[in-house]
């Protein structure tokens, strides 16, 4: 935390959020906002079968309508465009793959995939057009459950495929089945995790401009990854990456599902193309909320000592990842496996992961990318343990969890933890939720019908992925520039989605520059200007945008060092940048105005300069360090340089007559290491957690029989509101990576998992005199009266 | 196609307006708006209802007279009874309570909302007007199922009467499955003194279910009181038309009505005390 005496806007400090002012004046720029002169606006025709090959598309109705410009289908856009590249590619895995287009050519595999597109005058326009394109489909025989899809005789999705299988994985490593021989106890369990989904403030949309008379085509996107964009479209729409401008500006929320892969850019990007003019498609709530987050089932057993130290994990997930698709979020299974042994000494796991295609929209990369899965069923199965064992389950974590001065670590499944203090964790979360306290108010409560329960949730999160090939890369790339009057601009590789790294990183080039940081100008998300880098994903922003930014920060610092010492006659090691002025550090009065000693670099250069390379920039990638991609014996390899952990309790009040769960009280034990800003720490993490809360308690997408979506909108799909969420409360623990730059760990991603078992354990934990077995989440009342109901009937 | 608007200055220009029976009525418009945003609603005819001069709380011989168009936020400034302290959990915040008239949603008639079962629970008398002339229905003749009434498309609801309740208690109970979500199940009792008990149960069915409850002699946590409040309850749903939404199926619905009830049961005769 900040001394009392440092400024906010030092590392450390709280800073308020550079974009503040603008976005709660309605000042910020979102891409709905670029009108450009001639612009059009486009509508998606999407499949109303969730599986079906087309027969016929008849445009004529829809060509004929007022405004229309263009009415493009599947088969005319594949003239013109080829399959959007993979952000991930199954096939380089050892997966199944199948090319995505920007709109079907000849079948659809989910209710809602795009067949065709109208542009028109105006989105009204293109809004009517678009429901008189007339699709004739053969419907074929669908499957929506992952099971399902998986027997021998279901439907297939990708006729070229062996089965509606993506890829089959084992991870872990031991003898899992001598170590439950072993075990004084072993329980087993089925989980269940509902299909929730991000829903950003902000919708999905793209502007595309394309110029004919230069050739050149420029897309304002609200997109996590504007390199990445760069090089998918001029892939599927053959152009030279120098050609393309993709500016990403202002996003209204990511959390994954704007990460670069869904058909509509590349759509979008042709639709501009084959009109001439500028053309704009902002996504309607209803398709956003078809993007699913995850669904997964899990079958898992653990075995035990009596003293509750667990010897061994088996599991076996089937991940329901809807239709494929070219963006990330296919892959995010992988990484529910890998994470599983969590934060615990668990010798022994053998894990079995099945990535399973239904008809059904995409699941979209997701904070937490899956992730979360393995904290929930992980949590779930210590508290299933501490209950057959009689122990509490606090005390069951601290016997299994990997202590202080073990780290780094090596799980059985590969990850090579950093850091960490989870014991540490548990204390501070116990104390600060009064667990005892709860503890001793239960039995007494209880008498008097009321169900009170506490549970705790600890996450792992490893972050700041690399993954070799791929573009998901665990470094990236910052320019820091100093004009000639002093001003500072930073342009890096890194996005923001809103959470506010632009301040973070502006915060650590001030500090490191000696600058105040109102001289700091930083520049995002903009092809054209920022050097070549990955946006945003997996909590990677502060550790590589703010490493390279520190990087480049200390080169124009010393550059003014040097000019400033000799300015000053004095040795370079005797001089400072701090507050804006070269200084001798044992002699505050001998000061240069930084403005003054960068104007003499670059304006006399020949004279006091003489010497010294009269620029005032430096471009700097930062590659941080416990990223190892050659496979150990196991065939194992090591892509996150950071794990951040935090212990999450939650304490419910279930109504028994309904099956309410009312959130009384949270607290997150949040250890990040270094934190640049902890009020923007605890911002992210709040959303985290509420994202988590909401996908225990109330939020769930329904698909009927047929494959449609039913809850499409927010009366049907429960996001908490500010009434169903406590004050959610937050301690702190710094525990510094030794591999990064400020010892900082990635932050923005802990909470989803650990608010799902936290919950999920607290309502188990209310329940237990009812003898209830939570099953899965989303604990809706309905789910929790029926669990409620087996238990009585067993 | 854009529909035929028209905000008419009185009452006969609104039922000319309706005469043809093409016409979708517009009060609030928390309803209909987002369903033609959404293509939910395609309307040939708008009819506005907010310059027809149908707002406002008046008190006549035959009980309170409620205009079409009084909004939430009036019926909470007028201390109607039950309907003010069911204006105040109107789910949508201020937005929501300003613009949006209990005269509406009752012509809406979503079986997962607060007016209906309330109209019922009050013996409201709903004052439709066509053209033809005007005729009173019972709220409890006037939900024939969900999103149905015996509105005709050329008649307006013009006004509700509220019957004076005397010393009557009341009660109300909503149960939602989140801050966001639609009532699931709902439950308005009055309690006249000498009398049985009268909740009405919204949700749990396609129409507002009346049920008669003794009152309990042993307080409402009496577990007898209680089975006799679950056996009153399902025997009145078993009558009635399920009801099912995305959020929540008719067996949830039917399973906790008996629980909601007996709440507002108890709400009403606490305020005894």
């Amino acid at each position: 935390m900040a001394a009392p005496t440092q400024p906010d806007s030092a590392i450390g400090g709280s800073a308020r959020k550079r974009d503040g002012a603008a976005l709660l004046t309605g000042r910020a720029v979102f891409v709905d906002d670029h009108q450009p002169t001639g612009m059009l606006h486009a509508q998606v025709v999407r499949s109303t079968v969730a599986h079906g090959r087309i027969l016929s598309v008849d445009t004529a109705a829809a060509e004929a309508a007022p405004g229309v410009r263009l009415v493009l289908t599947g088969r005319r856009a594949a003239e013109s465009a080829g399959p959007v590249p993979y952000f991930i590619d199954p096939a380089a895995r050892g997966g199944n793959r199948t090319d995505i287009r920007c709109l079907q050519v000849d079948e659809v595999v989910y209710v809602g995939q795009p067949v065709a597109a109208v542009v028109a005058e105006t989105r009204r326009q293109a809004l009517d057009a678009a429901a008189l394109v007339a699709v004739e489909y053969e419907v074929l025989p669908h499957v929506l459950d992952a099971e399902e899809a998986m027997l021998p005789d279901a439907p297939r999705l990708y006729p070229e495929w062996p089965g509606n299988v993506v890829m089959h994985n084992r991870y872990g490593t031991g003898d899992t089945d001598a170590a439950l021989a072993a075990a004084d106890v072993v329980v087993s369990g089925e989980l269940r995790i509902g299909r929730s989904t991000t829903s950003p403030i902000e919708p999905r949309g793209y502007l595309a401009s394309w110029n004919a008379a230069e050739g050149k085509l420029t897309v304002h996107a609200s997109c996590q990854n504007p390199h990445q964009m760069r090089w998918m479209l001029a892939t599927s729409l053959g152009l030279d990456e120098g050609d393309i401008r993709i500016v990403t500006a202002k996003v209204g929320g990511s959390f994954g599902l704007k990460m670069q892969g869904h058909p509509e850019e590349t759509l979008v990007a042709l639709l501009s193309i084959l009109t001439g003019a500028p053309v704009k498609w902002i996504e309607d709530r209803r398709e956003t909320l078809m993007a699913g987050a995850r669904q997964q089932v899990h079958r898992f057993t653990v075995g035990a000592m009596a003293d509750g130290r667990i010897v061994a994990l088996v599991d076996d997930i089937v991940a329901d990842v809807g239709a494929l698709t070219a963006q990330a979020g296919w892959a995010m299974p992988n990484m529910s496996a890998t994470t599983l042994p969590s934060g615990y000494l668990v010798p022994d796991c053998r894990i079995g992961l099945d990535i399973v295609v239904t008809n059904k929209p995409p699941v979209n990369a997701a904070r937490g990318f899956g992730k979360d899965a393995a904290h929930f069923v992980m949590e779930r199965a210590v508290d299933i343990v501490a209950h057959e064992l009689g122990l509490d389950p606090a005390e069951v974590r601290r016997r299994n969890f990997i202590p202080a001065d073990r780290f780094p670590h090596r799980t059985s499944t590969g990850l090579n933890i950093d850091s960490g203090d989870f014991v540490g964790l548990l204390d501070k979360v116990l104390d600060e939720v009064g667990y005892a306290g709860i503890r001793a108010r239960q039995g007494g409560l209880r008498h008097r019908g009321r169900y009170l329960g506490v549970g705790l949730g600890f996450e792992l999160t490893p972050e700041s992925s690399d993954s070799p090939g791929t573009f998901v890369s665990g470094f990236d790339t910052t320019t820091v520039r100093m004009s000639v009057t002093g001003m500072v601009t930073v342009l890096t590789g890194v996005t923001s989605p809103g959470g506010g790294n632009d301040t973070g990183i502006a915060q650590i080039v001030a500090t490191e520059l000696g600058v105040p940081m109102e001289w700091v100008e930083l520049v995002q998300g903009d092809t054209d200007r920022c050097p070549n880098g990955f946006g945003n994903f997996s909590g990677r922003s502060m550790v590589v945008g703010g490493g390279s930014a520190t990087l480049a920060a200390r080169d124009v610092r010393d550059k003014l060092a040097l000019l400033g010492s000799r300015m000053l006659d004095v040795p370079v090691d005797r001089v400072e940048v701090a507050d804006g002025v070269v200084r001798v550090v044992d002699d505050h009065s001998r000061a240069l105005a930084v403005p003054d000693v960068a104007r003499a670099l670059l304006t006399r250069a020949f004279a006091v300069a003489d010497g010294i390379e009269p620029v005032l920039e430096s471009t700097r990638a930062y590659k941080p360090g416990n990223i190892d991609h050659v496979p150990d014996e196991f065939g194992r390899i090591q892509p996150y340089p950071t794990y951040s952990s935090s212990l999450h309790a939650a304490v419910v009040d279930v109504d028994v007559e309904t099956g309410k769960v009312v959130l009384l009280d949270y607290v997150m034990a949040h250890d990040c290491g270094t934190m640049i800003n902890p009020a923007l720490v605890e911002g992210q993490a709040r959303g985290a957690v509420a994202m988590g809360l909401g996908s225990a308690l109330s939020e769930q997408l329904v698909f009927g029989e047929d494959g449609t979506l039913l809850s499409d909108r927010f009366k049907t799909y429960l996001l908490p509101r500010a009434g169903d969420v406590p004050e959610l409360r937050m301690v702190h623990q710094v525990t510094p990576s030794p591999f990064t730059m400020h010892g900082n760990k990635g932050a923005g991603e802990a909470g989803v998992g650990g608010a799902q078992a936290a919950v999920a354990n607290a309502v188990e934990d209310a329940l237990a005199a009812l003898g209830v077995r939570v099953r899965g989440v989303p604990l809706t009342p309905p789910a929790v009266l029926a669990l409620i109901d087996e238990a009585a009937a067993r | 196609m854009t529909p035929r608007y028209s905000a008419p200055r009185d009452l006969v220009g609104v039922t000319a307006a309706l005469a043809d029976g093409d016409g979708v009525v517009v009060g609030g418009g928390t309803m209909v708006v987002p369903d033609m945003t959404h293509g939910r609603t395609r309307a040939a005819a708008l009819v506005d209802l907010s310059r027809a001069g149908l707002a406002g709380v008046t008190a006549g011989a035959d009980g309170v007279v409620v205009g079409a168009m009084t909004t939430y936020t009036d019926l909470v400034e007028a201390g109607v009874p039950l309907l003010s302290s069911v204006a105040t959990g109107i789910t949508g915040g201020p937005q929501i309570r300003n613009r949006g008239t209990a005269g509406g949603s009752a012509c809406y008639a979503n079986p997962a909302s607060d007016v209906p079962a309330c109209l019922v629970a009050l013996d409201a008398r709903m004052r439709l007007a066509s053209a033809g002339g005007k005729r009173e229905v019972p709220a409890a003749g006037f939900f024939l199922g969900g999103f149905r009434t015996a509105r005709r498309p050329d008649e307006v609801l013009a006004e509700v009467v509220l019957p004076q309740l005397g010393n009557a208690l009341l009660g109300y109970v909503k149960f939602k499955l989140a801050e966001s979500s639609w009532p699931i199940v709902t439950a308005a009792t009055v309690a006249v003194p000498g009398t049985a008990l009268r909740v009405v149960v919204g949700g749990a069915a396609a129409v507002p279910v009346v049920v008669a409850v003794d009152r309990p002699s042993a307080g409402s946590g009496d577990p007898a009181w209680r089975d006799h409040v679950r056996e009153a309850v399902h025997t009145a749903l078993d009558a009635a038309e399920p009801w099912s939404d995305v959020l929540a199926p008719a067996a949830y619905r039917r399973r906790i009505a008996p629980a909601i009830a007996a709440r507002s049961a108890a709400h009403a005769l606490e305020e005894d005390r």
